[in-house]
């Protein structure tokens, strides 16, 4: 434990000692920094909003705040199961992990073009309005405007603000990206350019044909294109977001370049082909055409090809980093490498639902839980801790405040989200078990009351996670307030405000290019 | 991606791998499911499946708003894939009082102007639930109270889609019959709102006992009257 986060003094504050970088750097701080504020802010709502729907889910429990919180959702439809739930996963989509992921994708295609931003007026105001959609739509999901439709729960007006605020940071990333230095092409721009190209695909087609203009008569088709939206969002959007960080951060913070290079364009191509028809675990046994199921199934079956190649390099990366430093490399470190490990944990979760006869035992179980948790909080959170301890130290020359509140967070994340994800797995497995009993006595109820208690214990383990999060949220938040304080005063006081070990910024070898 | 030209090309690549999954996964299934038309009986004018009332279709976005479809789903896979048949949620009387047990098919669901088929049992499949509730007042209850009839449950109560009001005069006559712990104080009456109403009429419409024969593989079906 004691070498998991070596702590000690930058010698010389953290600014990027390549004078280009600090340039980047310092163009993009406060784009970069209001994301990350708004979408820790968004991730402590998002958070205290599952736990509170996630105790919902076993109501004959007797403790007692539980009772205030049957009487709230009895009595107000603003906090009744069904809209606190889906309020809560937006919340942790679109408010958490999509405006982070704004802000890793703006720094990251700052720094891999090496050109300072342009525009941050631009970007500033795209970063506000998307926080004001995501802040819309939560409204209107709680006032009863929720549209049902799994991850596009958001009303058509909070819809178009949002994709509205993306199409002016699309706008933003083509100019700084046509502005690149020449030769500085790395691996992480070609998951940064998948990531923005799907997203307004994916959420324009999805809002579009089911919530704005939905087609009566068109059925079963609706349900379809939202198990294509919903996957997207995991597979074409988050996840090429979260392999861009890691493949240049981790040869960045480790200091030698990535294992198995050459294989990342395989890896590459073979997940953008196969990764999004995972969609089709949503359809298995139900009205649509089996040989769409049928070919899905086997192509989505294929995806381990991608999570074998990318888990490889990733983490026998980390692994001979480590076997050269001697420690696991700073506070950053063990959250990329766990995000890495992650990311093959739920390439493994979506290959068992690949499976045909577990795909029938799982699919309406809390398993389904399982995988979302995994892209969302085990995959993709993990990534954007890793960077915001990373970046932000970057962007305002500050060391975070205390290395022991960082080692809680690590642990109590990994142990919160490896316990949610080893209940919702059993317990989806139990439940399962329960509702495909061939015994046609067994009914509904049972399968409640073998649920019930994997979800109590779930309830448990997100209140853990919670936990976490709240005290990173504090940690960012007594940094900011620090900063300001020296900003007001002016003086430094060296070796009372840096507790990060300094990584170095000598710019790894990249690997070979991506241009087909 | 050191010159533009190599741009382009990983750009052309990048489209046509999306393209690939888009008409793979949402342009076929829709060209072969998206235009569905009912079935229309030889020497007669009826049709299957038929559309529900319009209260049953406001009664969709009370579904949806409230989020009825993070726990309860609406397709019954077939006896070969899953229980669903087993758990009975596939079995509805039709018109004659006989039993139709089947699974869903893509038809079922052309009058729906939205369709719920939802992705988590925390609840009972709903596909054929106004055949186990036939009547609003049971399904008030349920609404209102769960527990009352099923003590394991773990669906809430929906207080808030029903009124407690003055009796004046004669009680509603959609007024619901409660057992003491619940029931409304001497003089008052529980009733259910609007939006309670026109959900109960969208829960009462799902039932699928009708038979939808020629369509078992999901294939178009040519109504007889345009066969030569």
């Amino acid at each position: 434990m004691a070498t998991l986060f070596p702590t000690t003094v930058a010698p010389r504050g953290f600014v990027s000692t390549d004078p280009e970088l600090a340039a980047v750097d310092a163009s993009v701080r406060w784009p970069v920094m209001v994301c990350f504020l708004t979408a820790v802010h968004w991730m402590v709502v998002g958070t205290f909003l599952l736990v509170y729907a996630s105790s919902l889910t076993h109501p004959q429990d007797s403790f007692p705040i539980l009772g205030l919180f049957i009487d709230l959702s009895n009595n107000f439809s603003m906090f009744t199961y069904g809209r606190v739930w889906p309020a809560a996963i937006d919340a942790l989509v679109y408010g958490w992990a999509s405006t982070a992921g704004l802000g890793l994708a703006i720094w990251l295609l700052a720094r891999t073009t090496r050109a300072p931003a342009c525009a941050p007026a631009a970007l500033m105001t795209a970063v506000v309005f998307w926080n004001l959609g995501v802040a819309i739509g939560l409204i209107g999901i709680f006032l009863g405007d929720s549209t049902g439709i799994e991850l596009l729960e958001f009303p058509t007006y909070a819809s178009w603000v949002l994709w509205l605020a993306y199409a002016l940071f699309a706008l933003w990333s083509v100019a700084t990206y046509l502005g690149r230095r020449p030769g500085h092409d790395h691996i992480a721009q070609a998951w940064l350019l998948v990531a923005l190209f799907a997203f307004p695909w994916l959420y324009g087609a999805g809002s579009i044909l089911l919530s704005s203009h939905p087609m009566p008569g068109s059925g079963v088709i609706q349900e379809l294109i939202d198990a294509w939206y919903v996957h997207g969002i995991y597979t074409l959007w988050l996840a090429p977001l979260g392999l861009g960080l890691l493949y240049y951060l981790i040869p960045k913070i480790s200091g030698i370049s990535i294992r198995f290079g050459s294989k990342a364009k395989i890896a590459f191509w073979t997940w953008i082909i196969f990764a999004p028809w995972t969609a089709v675990h949503d359809l298995v046994g139900g009205p649509f055409p089996a040989e769409t199921v049928t070919v899905g199934l086997i192509l989505s079956g294929l995806i381990f090809i991608p999570v074998a190649l990318i888990g490889m390099s990733l983490i026998s990366t980390a692994f001979t980093a480590e076997d050269k430093q001697g420690h696991h490399g700073g506070v950053v470190f063990p959250f990329l490498v766990l995000a890495a490990v992650a990311f093959v944990v739920a390439g493994l979760s979506e290959q068992l639902l690949s499976i045909r006869s577990a795909n029938e035992l799982l699919r309406f179980t809390m398993f389904r839980e399982c995988n979302c948790f995994l892209w969302v909080y085990g995959f993709f959170s993990f990534v954007v801790f890793g960077s915001i301890y990373y970046i932000v130290p970057r962007l305002l020359d500050f060391g975070w405040r205390s290395a022991l509140l960082v080692r809680i967070h690590y642990y109590t994340s990994l142990y919160g989200i490896l316990l949610v994800i080893a209940m919702l797995c059993f317990g989806g497995v139990m439940q399962g078990n329960t509702l495909e009993n061939p015994d046609a006595q067994v009914t509904i109820v049972t399968a409640t009351d073998v649920s019930i208690s994997f979800h109590i214990a779930a309830t448990m383990c997100i209140s853990l996670i919670a936990i976490g999060n709240g005290i990173f949220a504090l940690h960012l938040g007594w940094m900011l307030i620090d900063w300001l304080r020296l900003r007001v005063r002016g003086n430094r006081l060296a070796a009372e405000i840096l507790l990060e070990p300094y990584e170095g910024d000598a710019p790894a070898k990249t690997t070979k290019e991506m241009a087909a | 991606m050191n010159s533009m030209s190599n741009f382009r090309s990983f750009f052309g690549l990048l489209l046509v791998a999306f393209l690939f999954t888009w008409v793979g996964l949402v342009v076929f299934p829709w060209l072969e499911l998206g235009h569905l038309a009912p079935i229309q009986d030889e020497g007669s004018t009826d049709i299957t499946p038929w559309d529900s009332s319009g209260t049953a279709h406001a009664g969709e976005h009370v579904y949806a708003a409230n989020g009825c479809a993070y726990c309860h789903t609406q397709q019954v896979r077939p006896a070969t894939s899953g229980a669903d048949i087993i758990r009975g949620w596939g079995t509805a009387k039709d018109e004659d009082g006989k039993d139709v047990t089947r699974r869903s098919y893509p038809r079922d669901y052309i009058w729906q102007g939205q369709v719920f088929l939802g992705n988590s049992r925390d609840g009972a499949d709903l596909s054929n639930v106004a055949q186990r509730f036939p009547d609003a007042a049971g399904l008030y209850r349920y609404l209102y109270d769960p527990y009352v009839l099923n003590p394991h449950s773990s669906m809430p109560a929906y207080h808030f889609l029903f009124i407690t009001q003055k009796i004046s005069g004669q009680p509603s006559r959609d007024a619901l019959v409660l057992p003491e712990a619940d029931a409304a104080p001497a003089g008052y009456e529980i009733v259910p709102t609007a939006q309670a109403k026109s959900l109960v009429a969208y829960l009462l419409s799902l039932k699928k006992g009708y038979h939808l024969k020629p369509d078992e593989a999901g294939i178009p079906y040519v109504p007889p009257s345009t066969k030569s």
